[in-house]
């Protein structure tokens, strides 16, 4: 391809140093503070408030796919017994705690504490005892019971109950005490980085759009693992700033965008580029996906308990598949998007189950057509190139047949 | 689709060729949409060459060597066709072929040598929506290649051979490999032949009809591929269904005839 598909972001230095300095700062300079590996939904401005050091597996994880290091961990994990089945994030996790020679950065550092949510999936809680068990450290789950309709307040109660026992089981594990004065401070700083993401998110509504589905991918990943750290909050505003220039200079993410799309599900992190690419080269710019959107959401303001009790209760995955159709049905609107792409994720269950109902319910709301695309966010063995340029073709051709 | 006098190649020309895994296909048109010939031949390594001898075989017998005036190409081997003005995908092609053959077409099932695919056309014989097995040889021609070797049949003969069954065994498993022991499994515990190749043909349908629940099954439907030869197949569609099928009197070729028609009316039409 002679002309370059992507337009790189002049922000991308600044965001690998900061990555580099997250993961370098876990090994080397945590300076006396325990280390927590925690899930992405986990309420982690409570664990910074008690000046708990964080990793989080399934960043570090995503970072293994897009280096293709993770289906051979993945081998590692299930000649230990894990199954095939099971999530490629647990699985690369749990193969590079078993073998971190071959792992990126020789794996993450041993935690200290374990804390894992239950919004984001099931499987978290099997993966973080069996990682409680190989390492022999304490590990509190979080509850959050599935929001059917409308978030109750029986849940909310429920929900900032474990918070309570939470701060407790990490005063028990650490010795460290939380600073409520501190709690807000890092609340107020988690939800500035969030509302400036939705911002960034939403410059996209623009025509080019400024940033394709790579784009959101690779710049997601401070908002999951430094939220409420001043650091990421500078980050995104910077991104920000580049990103309107990019609006009001009308440059686009991709050379041609004749196509506006929406991705809904994890990326695939092993074939990044070259999966997008396929788009790219029809012309096809994802402007909006929901995958990036679930760290969109603030806290609300006020005590800050009932209020981390809110936002994390409430995330899209542990929402109905009401919510979901809806939610897609509006950004289709506000973003102008002419189709939408589904990875039909082999991991991740509960993002993929209920897909095809989804997309079924979003198509009668919107008129707009949908793709599904089966393959894996970390295991480059579910990934079969061929036939998903023949459904991407096909699926081009039928969005210009309407045209 | 009645072939047209083979003298007429006199104007120009448009020629649709589909390489599939297991066929490559032509259908060049004159500009009336007449069919001035069509070839089917074994698709052998890569399909390039099997193509490229088609290709030649279909301008000659029209004579119609000097009017082409378009090309387009479509299947598996596509993208790798030097000769084509343009490339579309199967869906396209196999939907704008279907209208042609039979305009009150709503759904097309074509079922290819390794995949098979559903297809929902609106009025203008647009595709509207779309569905393909994935990563999986059930519900294709391969199974049922594979199917027949295991039963020790012709692939030909096979489903002539599943119409005479009276008790169809039962094919829990859609996998390929798997189906495969259980018809081994049965026909070591004395099922007879027709009944075990039966039992395939219900099983191989079953697995079409789950992937064409994903768009709906709106009549009319047509069944296009080399597959749709196979009468103890469409015969099991059509029971599980319930619905009429049409089958083309040229099946395989359907797909041909859709990239042909692209080329003589251009764009997406």
């Amino acid at each position: 391809m002679a002309e370059k598909r992507y337009k790189k972001l002049k922000t991308a230095a600044e965001l690998q140093q900061l990555m580099q300095w997250h993961y370098a700062s876990a090994r080397y300079l945590r300076l006396g503070r325990p280390l927590a590996w925690v899930t992405s939904g986990a309420p982690v401005e409570i664990l910074r408030a008690m000046q708990i050091a964080v990793l989080y597996p399934e960043n570090y994880t995503a970072l293994c796919g897009a280096r293709h290091l993770a289906s051979s961990l993945c081998q590692v994990a299930e000649a230990h017994g894990y199954s095939q089945d099971l999530c490629s994030y647990a699985r690369t996790d749990l193969g590079s705690a078993f073998d971190p020679a071959h792992a990126p950065m020789q794996g993450l550092p041993k935690p200290d504490l374990l804390i894992a949510c239950n919004n984001i999936c099931g499987t978290v809680v099997k993966w973080y005892e069996a990682l409680a068990g190989y390492y022999h450290v304490p590990l509190f789950v979080l509850d959050t019971p599935f929001v059917h309709d409308q978030l109750q307040d029986s849940t909310l109660y429920y929900v900032v109950a474990q918070l309570e026992e939470l701060i407790r089981f990490i005063e028990r594990a650490t010795g460290h005490r939380l600073d409520k004065a501190r709690l807000s401070k890092i609340a107020h700083v988690s939800n500035e980085t969030t509302r400036v993401w939705g911002e960034i998110r939403a410059l996209c509504k623009a025509r080019p759009s400024p940033l394709n589905a790579p784009d959101l991918f690779v710049n997601m990943a401070p908002i999951v693992v430094l939220r409420g750290a001043n650091s990421a909050l500078r980050f995104y505003r910077h991104l920000q700033a580049e990103v309107e220039q990019r609006v009001r200079l009308k440059v686009g993410a991709i050379p041609e965008e004749k196509h506006r799309l929406l991705w809904d599900n994890i990326a695939i992190w092993h074939h990044l580029y070259r999966f997008y690419n396929l788009f790219v080269d029809h012309g096809a710019c994802f402007v909006v996906d929901t995958y990036t959107g679930g760290w969109a959401h603030a806290v609300p303001e006020g005590e800050p308990l009932p209020g981390i009790a809110q936002a994390y209760t409430s995330i899209f995955l542990n929402q109905s598949l009401q919510y979901r159709v809806e939610w897609m049905a509006s950004l289709i609107r506000e973003y102008g998007v002419d189709g939408f792409v589904m990875h039909c994720n082999r991991s991740c269950k509960p993002y993929s189950l209920g897909q095809y109902a989804v997309r079924r319910a979003v198509m009668e709301r919107t008129g707009v057509p949908g793709l599904v695309i089966e393959s894996d966010q970390c295991d480059a063995r579910t990934y079969a190139e061929e036939p998903i340029r023949t459904r991407i073709q096909a699926f081009i051709e039928t969005l210009e047949a309407r045209t | 689709m009645t072939v047209a006098s083979r003298s007429s190649a006199a104007g120009r020309c448009y020629l649709g060729v589909d390489i599939g895994s297991l066929a490559v296909k032509a259908v060049l048109l004159d500009a009336e949409e007449h069919i001035l010939s069509r070839a089917v031949a074994p698709a052998g390594y890569g399909g390039q060459e099997a193509a490229a001898r088609l290709v030649a075989q279909v301008l000659s017998e029209a004579h119609a060597e000097k009017a082409l005036a378009r090309t387009v190409v479509t299947g598996y081997g596509r993208s790798l066709f030097r000769n084509a003005d343009e490339e579309m995908s199967e869906i396209s092609c196999h939907a704008r072929g279907a209208f042609r053959v039979c305009p009150e077409v709503r759904t097309v099932i074509d079922i290819g040598g390794q995949d098979s695919k559903v297809i929902r056309v609106d009025a203008r014989g647009r595709v509207m929506d779309f569905a393909m097995n994935d990563k999986c040889a059930a519900g294709t021609g391969r199974f049922l290649e594979v199917m027949a070797a295991a039963l020790g049949v012709p692939v030909a003969d096979f489903g002539a051979l599943a119409l005479q069954s009276q008790h169809p065994v039962a094919i829990s498993s859609t996998c390929t490999v798997f189906a495969e022991s259980e018809a081994i499994s049965h026909m070591a515990s004395g099922a007879e032949r027709q009944d075990v190749a039966a039992g395939l043909h219900r099983a191989i349908a079953s697995r079409i009809l789950g992937l064409a629940a994903h768009v709906g099954l709106l009549a009319e439907v047509v069944v296009s591929g080399g597959v749709a030869l196979n009468a103890g197949l469409v015969a099991a569609l059509t029971e599980l269904s319930g619905l009429h099928l049409t089958v083309p009197s040229d099946p395989q070729v359907v797909g041909a005839l859709g990239a042909a028609l692209f080329a003589l009316h251009g764009g997406r039409r």
